[in-house]
């Protein structure tokens, strides 16, 4: 289990800004978002989606979130 | 989104949509992925676009719907259907480098246009702008988060207009206020022959040389599907807004509602 935190972000080279970080919520669910390291996406635990970053741009359009495979939570750090 | 946003009932096709709902205000049809994917194709020349047919104006526009939405130093603003940043833009013209833009939008293409263009301007306070890909009616931020709103040229485009409104109440800090700039759908009968008028004449025929008047075509549709300034203002107090004013600007063309929360 990772935390959104700027240090983890900026060394997974994603260089997502801290003040983003602390305001972007899941759009379904409202609650906030994990980084995951292993897929440098976005994962919201409550409805368990995840979300992709591309080029540095979080895409939290919801009907692109991808629902975590069971198998997925094994590599959660 | 800028100038030539489109709402479109029908497919590109002009097979009809089925509709699925319909609120008191307006259908509600399910083709937002279809809309999607225009801003994504038009992207490449949409800030042309605008500049040509508008003959500039659409600045002017802009900046007027940055003001009323009352952004000032240090402030964190949000813009909905960024497209290419042009609102964005000037809102972190307003709020600084010590404030926080944050730019949704659905089109990928659009926020690619976008980085590349505050990658390209050597300003400070462009360094503040964040790109979100996103949508209007399930927004990822937390209740009470923005000192400000702008949409420009967005409202008109969403599926669900009751749903957008509430999404942004919902995210606004109390007493905070949203700016929505789009056409203004007028009741003068004269306002909305000169609308159509341009739009057959001057609009699609320059599109023609984009090879995008099959999508501009639908602006007219699209106008009259939209609401007047009268119900805009329904809306945003049927949404919770306190307060709700729709002026109109260039000789009522265009229009801006301010909602204050």
């Amino acid at each position: 289990m990772v935390r959104f935190s700027r240090v983890l972000l900026k060394d997974a080279g994603l260089a997502i800004d801290k003040t983003l970080s602390e305001i972007l919520v899941c759009p379904l669910s409202k609650q906030p978002l994990r980084f995951c390291e292993k897929t440098k996406s976005l994962v919201s635990d409550t409805i368990g989606v995840s979300f992709p970053i591309n080029d540095g741009i979080p895409c939290l359009v919801p009907k692109d979130g991808k629902i975590l495979e069971e198998e997925s939570n094994a590599s959660k750090d | 989104m800028t100038v030539l946003g489109l709402a479109l009932p029908v497919t590109f096709t002009g097979q009809q949509l089925p509709v699925t709902s319909r609120s008191r205000h307006s259908l509600v049809v399910k083709c937002s992925s279809e809309r999607q994917i225009l801003f994504n194709r038009i992207a490449p020349v949409y800030d042309n676009l605008n500049d040509l047919l508008s003959l500039g104006q659409h600045r002017i526009w802009k900046n007027m719907a940055v003001s009323w939405s009352g952004a000032k130093t240090g402030d964190h603003v949000l813009d909905l259907c960024c497209g290419s940043g042009d609102l964005s833009f000037l809102l972190s013209e307003k709020v600084g480098f010590n404030g926080k833009v944050m730019g949704l939008d659905f089109s990928s293409e659009q926020l690619a246009v976008a980085s590349s263009r505050q990658n390209l301007r050597d300003r400070s306070c462009y360094k503040c702008i964040e790109w979100i890909e996103g949508d209007a009616l399930d927004l990822p931020f937390d209740d009470c988060k923005f000192d400000a709103i702008t949409m420009g040229y967005g409202l008109r485009n969403v599926v669900d207009r009751d749903r957008a409104m509430r999404e942004m109440y919902r995210v606004l800090k109390p007493g905070s206020r949203v700016s929505i700039l789009d056409f203004n759908k007028s009741n003068q009968p004269m306002t909305r022959f000169m609308q159509e008028w341009m739009i057959d004449n001057v609009v699609v025929p320059v599109a023609s040389f984009y090879s995008l008047a099959k999508e501009y075509e639908y602006l007219k549709y699209s106008i009259n599907g939209y609401l007047t300034g009268q119900e805009l203002e329904a809306l945003a107090l049927e949404a919770g807004f306190s307060s709700a004013r729709h002026y109109e600007i260039s000789g009522g063309f265009m229009g801006n509602l301010v909602a204050v929360r």
